[in-house]
């Protein structure tokens, strides 16, 4: 907690004095990047609370899960060819994608001891191309005119400003949590995340284990595409996924890989983007700060964390 | 070397308790005490590796720290571990340096552990259990060099829970109970008595054969004579619900990071407040991570585990490693008492004395290969002579 509190303190001082010694106010600075408008800030924090939990859950048990952008790219794509059946079937869709997409990586790690680090990360390149490949060909509007598709038919319900997706998103959060910490198989994951060799001896099936957090990891980013396509871009298009699979890493450190802690810090890293933007629209400074501040506060949490070795 | 008014506290423990102690050039001080007297934590306060609460250190540099729990490195060959800490020839040789640590028996990870930190030519040498891995002619080993670094000026701290040895071996006996030291020297009954806090003298456990322990087989046998494969096979082959004591504890033990409970619930349902009583864990309560506990009580929550599960099979290696005469007994009574229930238990062991003790059956395992089942009698006549493979 008090390591979460330091790293965004320090992230926050370096833009202000940052912004200081390019001549703007620091004051005004931090004003306007967290004071971005509250709707547009829970629509940022869904996808991040999603794929917060995609790292959560897998660092938990101990696979390092990078995917997080390609799952939700297969997300999107099983829910926008799953939409003709309806809402239900197409967030049913992106979750099995997504849980399928991560479940590749956890296959090769089974079959051929592949560093599970490295194929998500390729299976990353492999999604966002096949999307590419997708709105630029089979899938393409019908206009033809840009490398995008149509809108889907279907879409999440309103509730206020923000769709329905807010619900789901802090639903799986809960559900996450409770049966991490609360149900004898998250305590078998959260075992085999810390010490394999003596989950094993305690009985714990660890092959088993490291397949159901990967599927359920990578189901969560999926279901954040899914989301993210019903909710609020309506269509696809190449930078569809925009960094939201990374953005997780640094949503889920800062809450300590603890899924309700993934809540207030995807909130967080939402609010930032949102004023993110309103810094460059009104003070002309480049919405990468927000990139810049996720990368401080993973710096920071890491430098500060773990200081006791066995 | 000089102590002076040390403490050390663990959350609400008290590890180390107002501790002074002066050491001089040439001493081998046996450092005794039971499970959680705080010894490895005073010792780890000296090598620099923990800073105390209270109190000065004036220690002579360099230390060789031997621990408890090995810190090699499993991916490298001996001579790559060797190497990495700048290593050169020792005047102990393990052979074959090509061989990885993660073949080793874990004798032979005690060897390399001692190479290492002897290399350094310490002025001060801490053994933490060493002789608790090792063979009587391992242990007799161990104590030639260590007096012969002890002839040379090195001070040597020695901590052990079999009296008799450290009696044999020590210039100096130093003994700690509850974080502070309560004696010095003594007969062993004396220091035993000190060490425990109990007024009356012990009893040695009844010998085996006894009515209420009708299936215990003993596996005995030197260190790294395939008792860790007999040990998968068994758990692989058994049926029903199986208990495993594993022997190498860092990996295959308790989660370090977990607490208690945690560890606990893993396997068993009966609560952790109730398996900490009756198995007389040392803990600030079930919520303390499993990793700050001392070794022993970390065997003790092991054993609580393994056993409240109601198992058919117990494969139980070095159940009692590092344990002190208390706890010894107290998880000697409780494989009794599985096996009077019906379980079939397993004991697979280097010390011959517990061997006898605990089984109606023993074999002996010599280079992966086991002796016919043998009676008490035959073995303590057999047993010696098959472990050495002749």
């Amino acid at each position: 907690m008090t390591r979460a509190i330091v790293a965004v303190a320090a992230a926050l001082a370096l833009v202000a004095l940052a912004g200081w010694l390019f001549g703007h106010s620091p004051i005004d600075l931090l004003t306007i990047l967290l004071g971005g408008s509250l709707d547009e800030t829970i629509l940022k924090a869904i996808p991040l609370l999603l794929t917060g939990l995609t790292i959560a859950v897998a660092f938990r048990a101990g696979v390092w899960n990078i995917g997080g952008e390609g799952q939700f790219i297969a997300g999107a794509l099983a829910a926008f060819v799953a939409a003709r059946f309806g809402l239900a079937a197409a967030l049913a869709a992106s979750v099995i994608a997504g849980a399928a997409w991560a479940s590749i990586a956890s296959l090769l790690r089974w079959w051929r001891n592949a560093p599970e680090v490295l194929t998500t990360i390729l299976l990353n390149f492999i999604a966002i191309n096949v999307l590419g490949w997708c709105v630029n060909g089979p899938l393409q509007e019908s206009s033809a005119r840009y490398p995008q598709t149509d809108a889907v038919s279907i879409a999440l319900p309103q509730i206020g400003d923000v769709h329905a997706g807010v619900v789901l998103a802090a639903a799986v959060a809960v559900v996450a949590w409770w049966l991490l910490y609360h149900t004898r198989e998250g305590l078998r994951l959260r075992a085999t995340g810390f010490n394999p060799a003596a989950a094993k001896f305690a009985g714990v099936n660890v092959e088993a284990q490291i397949f159901r957090a990967m599927a359920v990891s990578g189901g969560c980013a999926g279901l954040a595409g899914g989301i993210e396509l019903l909710g609020v871009t309506h269509r696809l298009f190449e930078r569809f996924a925009a960094g939201y699979g990374y953005s997780g890493i640094a949503v889920a450190l800062l809450a300590q890989l603890h899924p309700l802690g993934t809540v207030v810090s995807a909130f967080f890293f939402g609010a930032l983007a949102t004023g993110a933007g309103e810094l460059q629209r009104s003070a002309n400074i480049s919405a990468t700060v927000a990139t810049l501040i996720q990368a401080v506060v993973i710096f920071t949490m890491i430098l500060f964390g773990r200081r006791e070795r066995a | 070397m000089r102590l002076a008014n040390i403490s050390k506290s663990f959350g609400a423990t008290r590890a180390v308790d107002d501790v002074s102690l002066e050491l001089h050039a040439g001493e081998i001080v046996g450092l005794v005490g039971e499970n959680g007297a705080g010894k490895t934590t005073l010792m780890r306060i000296v090598a620099g590796e923990l800073e105390p609460d209270r109190g000065t250190v004036l220690a002579p540099a360099p230390i060789g720290f031997v621990h408890q729990h090995f810190v090699l490195v499993n991916a490298f060959t001996i001579a790559e571990n060797l190497a990495l800490v700048g290593a050169t020839a020792s005047e102990i040789e393990l052979p074959d340096e090509s061989r990885l640590v993660a073949d080793l028996s874990i004798g032979e990870k005690a060897k390399l552990e001692l190479m290492k930190a002897i290399s350094r030519k310490p002025s001060l040498l801490i053994l933490d259990e060493p002789t608790s891995v090792l063979t009587p002619a391992e242990a007799a080993e161990l104590f030639a060099v260590m007096r012969r670094l002890a002839a040379n000026g090195t001070i040597v701290v020695f901590i052990s829970h079999k009296i008799p040895e450290v009696l044999e071996v020590a210039t100096r006996v130093v003994v700690m109970r509850g974080g502070k030291i309560v004696a010095e020297g003594g007969t062993a009954e004396e220091i035993v008595r000190e060490a425990s806090g109990v007024r009356r003298p012990r009893r040695r456990s009844d010998s085996a054969g006894m009515a209420g322990a009708p299936r215990i087989t003993a596996i005995v046998g030197v260190a790294g004579n395939g008792q860790a494969e007999l040990a998968a096979k068994l758990r692989r082959e058994a049926k029903g619900v199986v208990a495993a004591i594993p022997e190498d504890r860092t990996r295959d033990g308790l989660i370090a990071e977990m607490t208690i409970a945690e560890n606990l619930a893993l396997r068993t349902s009966v609560p952790a407040e109730q398996l900490i009583a009756n198995y007389n864990i040392k803990a600030s309560g079930p919520n303390q991570k499993a990793g700050s506990l001392s070794g022993g009580n970390q065997q003790k929550v092991l054993l609580a585990r393994e056993l409240s599960i109601n198992p058919n099979v117990i494969v139980a290696s070095e159940p009692t490693r590092g344990l002190d005469a208390e706890a010894t007994r107290f998880v000697h009574d409780r494989l009794r008492d599985a096996a009077a229930r019906g379980a079939e238990v397993y004991l697979i062991t280097s010390d011959l004395d517990e061997a006898f003790t605990l089984g109606d059956t023993i074999q002996v395992i010599y280079r992966g290969r086991l002796s016919q089942p043998l009676s008490p009698e035959e073995a303590a006549e057999q047993a010696p002579r098959l472990m050495a493979g002749l």
